[in-house]
């Protein structure tokens, strides 16, 4: 009883903060919450992969990526296309592309995943910036509008106010995570976590494994083509480097492991960590990308479980709660 | 009538032959024991008929219908479990966790994503009756990876039990116990198999002489002999190859 009150406290304190959010931080700060915001759906998609089936993705910005243009392709090429299809469209093109990968990469595990990840990742990414016609090259899509949110016989919302279109993307990622958290809490999810820690004696209990893997291969895929969707209409730009480049593969790996892989709030926790820490380090010095590492590395070597799971042994060691996650 | 039946089981692994032409019959209903010396095929013979390896000839029939090389989810929607002689749980799910996937498994709930488990009062109803049973309720709540040997082992001979098959394979349950845990192993496996086919690979003598209707001697990847306990005993064939110093 206790705890679910605390869970809804948390959630109206959550909604609250999230209203009046760009009242508070002012333009800039809303752009780069939601900008946290994408990446920490992004990086929950590639946990589902990670912490909990047990493979890592050196290619998951191929889907975010292929997700981003799809969304762009279609609000530049496709006169009043409307706003909630195009981020649709943007989760359309990353499933069919987890789809398409599938029968190959549902059939090797470990190190052979990330290997071939990583080769269909820059693939994708090479195969963006050669098809020039198409994605733009290097300087990619730009100039799109942002469409208005129409509720047919309602109302017309315009989404080119930085200030509606924030509501529109947080409604966006919130269902989303919430989809997602409720996906690991279906017997299917547990189907899943079985697969990390015994993939075999998951065949032998007489679930078939391809299958299960494909889903949930596909499932993020779909999401993170959202998650680019909600980055092309905030960044009104999409270029491989940004969407498609092993920076933006690696990315929400750090995320992950920072937040805690494994629990579903680790990569959100950890992309917030992660974006925090990028405004503060800028006004010192260029080089984020040292001061990330070094911070991953420490991660790593001395708190594998993440800031979710160092937070969990605290709370168990102050309290005395035999807890063992 | 045979529940289950090899004919002329050939396997080799690249080169080195294994099993030799086994011709393995079970009866419907029986414990059957196979015993063997180390290295004689008993555990490659379980591997070829529950689908981890496709044997080089022969077949496999399962309750009447050839099953050679099918896979192991098929052969465990057909009705066949089996354990692990080296211990094969979800390690970091918990004991609970372990027994549901089992259960949803026996179920039928593979691609449900509609409905929260911890809501499917059913399920856990029936995964905390299996746990009672097998004398795990204690250890609801703790990951697999932390339990004793012993319980561990319960486990492992559980999760093969839990999906309800009508022909249970086990590969050495009682591999590595002690002796009171095998007292108990041997009780759980009389008490959770009543009615139903086993087949049991084992070294401990005592636990299949008083477990097997029927035992089958695997010597050098071919059957030497295959009877009633008190038959096998007496034979001189399986004294010489294998019986022989244990004076039983």
């Amino acid at each position: 009883m206790r705890n679910s009150l605390h869970k809804w406290i948390l959630g109206v304190a959550g909604v609250i903060i999230l209203a009046i959010f760009p009242r508070l931080a002012g333009i800039y700060y809303t752009n780069v919450f939601l900008g946290f915001a994408t990446f920490a759906l992004y990086a929950v998609t590639l946990n589902l992969q990670l912490g909990y089936m047990g493979v890592l993705s050196f290619g998951h910005a191929m889907f975010f990526g292929t997700g981003a243009y799809a969304t762009a392709l279609a609000l530049t090429h496709i006169q009043g296309f409307p706003l909630l299809p195009a981020v649709l469209v943007g989760g359309l093109a990353g499933g069919l592309l987890a789809l398409i990968l599938s029968p190959l990469l549902v059939r090797v595990s470990g190190t052979a995943f990330a290997m071939l990840t990583l080769a269909f990742g820059q693939l994708i990414f090479v195969l963006a910036l050669k098809f020039r016609e198409v994605t733009g090259g290097e300087d990619g899509i730009g100039g799109f509008r942002v469409p208005p949110l129409n509720i047919p016989g309602m109302v017309s919302i315009d989404m080119t106010n930085q200030i509606n279109f924030y509501y529109f993307a947080v409604a966006v990622i919130v269902v989303c995570l919430f989809i997602l958290w409720f996906y690991t809490k279906t017997p299917f999810g547990t189907l899943v976590v079985g697969i990390r820690d015994n993939a075999m004696r998951i065949d032998y209990l007489g679930f078939k494994l391809p299958q299960t893997r494909a889903v949930n291969l596909i499932v993020c895929g779909t999401f993170a083509g959202i998650a680019g969707a909600v980055h092309a209409l905030l960044q009104k730009l999409v270029s491989t480097v940004g969407v498609l480049d092993i920076q933006t593969s690696f990315e929400p790996i750090m995320m992950a492991y920072i937040g805690g892989v494994g629990s579903f709030f680790g990569p959100i926790i950890g992309s917030g960590v992660l974006r925090l820490l990028e405004d503060l380090v800028i006004r010192f010095t260029e080089r984020i990308g040292l001061v990330n590492g070094a911070i991953f590395i420490l991660v790593v070597l001395y708190g594998p479980t993440g800031i979710v799971g160092l937070f969990h042994s605290a709370k168990a060691k102050w309290f005395h709660k035999e807890k063992v996650s | 009538m045979n529940i289950l039946e090899t004919k002329g089981l050939y396997h080799d692994f690249s080169g080195l032959q294994v099993l030799f032409g086994v011709d393995l019959q079970v009866q419907e209903g029986e414990r059957h024991a196979v015993i063997g010396p180390n290295g004689a095929g008993k555990t490659t013979l379980f591997n070829v008929i529950t689908g981890t390896y496709q044997p080089s000839r022969g077949q496999v029939y399962f309750k009447g219908k050839e099953i050679t090389g099918a896979k192991p989810h098929e052969l465990t929607r057909l009705g066949m479990g089996r354990s692990f002689q080296i211990t094969s749980t979800f390690n970091r799910l918990t004991t609970f966790q372990n027994i549901r996937l089992a259960i949803l498994s026996k179920k039928a709930i593979r691609f449900q994503l509609f409905r929260k488990v911890d809501k499917m009062q059913d399920i856990t109803r029936e995964t905390d009756e299996v746990l009672k049973r097998i004398n795990l309720d204690r250890e609801r709540d703790l990951p697999a990876g932390m339990l004793s040997y012993g319980k561990h082992r319960s486990l492992e001979i559980s999760l093969a039990l839990a999906t309800d098959p009508d022909l249970i394979m086990l590969d050495e349950p009682t591999a590595g116990m002690s002796r009171d845990e095998t007292h108990h192993a041997v009780e759980l496996i009389r008490r959770l198999t009543e009615g139903k086919t086993v087949v049991i690979i084992e070294h401990d003598m005592d636990v299949i002489f008083s477990l097997a209707d029927r035992i089958t001697v695997l010597h050098y990847g071919q059957i030497l002999a295959s009877g009633p306990p008190a038959e096998i005993k007496q034979n001189q064939a399986v004294k010489d190859a294998y019986l022989g110093e244990l004076e039983v």
